[in-house]
């Protein structure tokens, strides 16, 4: 199935969360919002008009790209995507843009992961393939990878996505949930496939410290 | 597993920044233009430092036929060895596009960088009329800043080409390339240069670091290295005057609407060459 078919088929049968930001279909289209909101606004502690509205898919870029303290976000998966906009949007493909700009490459990991296609690739490959200043991260300690893992992939304050590239030994620098790709059927489950820059390269402070 | 209507990507790729929110913008900005023209049924981008990933990026398309795009102006590093390493491909020239079958059956082609093309002159002199539309050429000192490094980086050699073009044209009483981290450096550009006005401009795809505060402090334009400087503040205050010159800064070229034109050209190019 397509990944166009596949994310409309999930929005339609349930799905609400993808990462921090709830997604409904609504009369004329898509409403998304941070999830915090939504739920503040269910709960009747907040309405959508105290929301700041936004209508252009690309507008879900200017949401994400800054959190709460102005500070840039360059990981979206970060857990600190801003509260306060809602995004109103007119089709479905304008939807499917909105999730690729809020949570880039989401829908396809997703929907390979799915198929059975999604390779994710062990640690020790992520690293002996680096060069030039990140080659120094091919050296690098278990206990300075338990490190990295620690401060840079915990769902608190580091990523919210799902790690599937831990060894055994790896994974008991986190907490087990942080490892399994299942997750409840109204939620997008955001897969790492494999280590990110972000990683390689607090790896490569740890490993300078 | 690609679905059987999606025919075309285009992948456009940048180096994208985990400090820097601007450094990703013109690859942004070019995306959302071809995608609005519907020339191709996917159009993404990819980063080196920010996500989608190159890793990523190949799962986020389903078209049959690929075109990547590296949105760099010289080819070295990232363009030879980065991001083919990254996206699964074997080592590339990048003077030609390259075509490779992936082992799912797709085909990709593997553009030259937008920074090749032969149209970035055309780029550079549209931007250096902008920043200084009163300056005449003919009294004008035009200076192509590249970065100049030595991890084989050719942005060195790309300034310098672009200088003997521009040269070449007669436009300017004066063409001179000049570097961050080599000489001829930046910061002596008030003895380099000999025309009334002196326009810089800076051969880089995104404004970042180096065109808000670096390259202003070396031109000493702006006296505090400490705290970053907005893009707004910087370009605002054209001209300075300076050593008894008139200095007009520019901004990087990645934001120029022809860039969008170049990325096409580089993709269509590829597609007219490079299919098996």
């Amino acid at each position: 199935m397509n990944h166009h078919a596949a994310f409309q088929e999930w929005v339609h049968t349930g799905g609400r969360i993808v990462g921090q930001a709830a997604v409904e279909p609504v009369e004329n289209g898509y409403r998304l919002a941070h999830r915090e909101d939504a739920d503040a606004i269910r709960a009747g502690d907040l309405a959508w008009d105290a929301l700041e509205l936004f209508t252009r898919p690309e507008e879900a870029r200017t949401v994400a790209l800054y959190d709460e303290a102005m500070a840039f976000r360059p990981l979206k998966t970060a857990p600190n995507l801003r509260r306060g906009w809602r995004l109103e949007l007119e089709t479905a493909a304008e939807l499917h843009l909105a999730i690729e700009f809020l949570y880039p490459a989401a829908i396809g990991l997703w929907v390979a992961q799915r198929e059975g296609r999604l390779r994710s690739a062990p640690l020790k490959e992520t690293l002996g393939r680096q060069s030039g200043m990140y080659a120094v991260t091919r050296k690098a300690t278990p206990g300075q990878i338990d490190a990295t893992l620690a401060s840079c992939c915990n769902s608190c304050g580091g990523c919210l996505k799902t790690i599937l590239w831990a060894t055994p030994e790896q994974k008991k620098a986190l907490p087990a949930g942080k490892f399994e790709a299942a997750s409840p059927a109204d939620e997008l489950p955001l897969h790492c496939h494999e280590a990110c820059n972000l990683f390689v390269g607090t790896l490569r402070d740890e490993i300078k410290k | 597993m690609t679905a059987p209507n999606i025919q075309r990507a285009l992948i456009i790729v940048g180096h994208g920044s985990t400090v820097n929110p601007d450094s990703a913008m013109p690859t942004w900005a070019c995306a959302d233009e071809i995608r609005r023209r519907a020339i191709f049924d996917e159009v993404q981008v990819a980063f080196w430092k920010e996500e989608p990933s190159l890793r990523q990026v190949l799962y986020t398309v389903e078209s049959r036929e690929i075109f990547v795009v590296p949105n760099f102006i010289s080819e070295g590093y990232f363009t030879q060895k980065v991001i083919p390493r990254e996206l699964g491909l074997p080592g590339q020239s990048a003077a030609e596009a390259t075509t490779t079958r992936l082992p799912d059956g797709r085909l990709l082609h593997y553009c030259p960088p937008v920074g090749n093309h032969a149209r970035m002159t055309e780029v550079l002199l549209h931007r250096a009329r902008e920043v200084a539309p009163e300056a005449p050429p003919a009294e004008t000192s035009l200076v192509i800043v590249g970065h100049g490094t030595a991890l084989n980086d050719n942005s060195a050699v790309a300034a310098k080409r672009q200088v003997a073009l521009i040269h070449e044209l007669g436009l300017y009483g004066e063409v001179l390339a000049a570097y961050m981290e080599e000489p001829p450096l930046v910061s002596d550009w008030a003895t380099l240069t000999t025309m009334p006005h002196v326009v810089v401009v800076p051969f880089f795809v995104a404004d970042g670091l180096h065109s808000y505060q670096d390259i202003p402090v070396m031109l000493g334009m702006e006296p505090d290295p400490g705290e970053a400087m907005s893009r707004r503040e910087v370009f605002r205050k054209n001209p300075r005057h300076l050593h008894g010159r008139k200095l007009y800064f520019g901004s990087a070229l990645g934001t120029d609407p022809l860039i969008a034109e170049v990325i096409l050209d580089q993709a269509r190019a590829a597609a007219a060459g490079g299919t098996p």
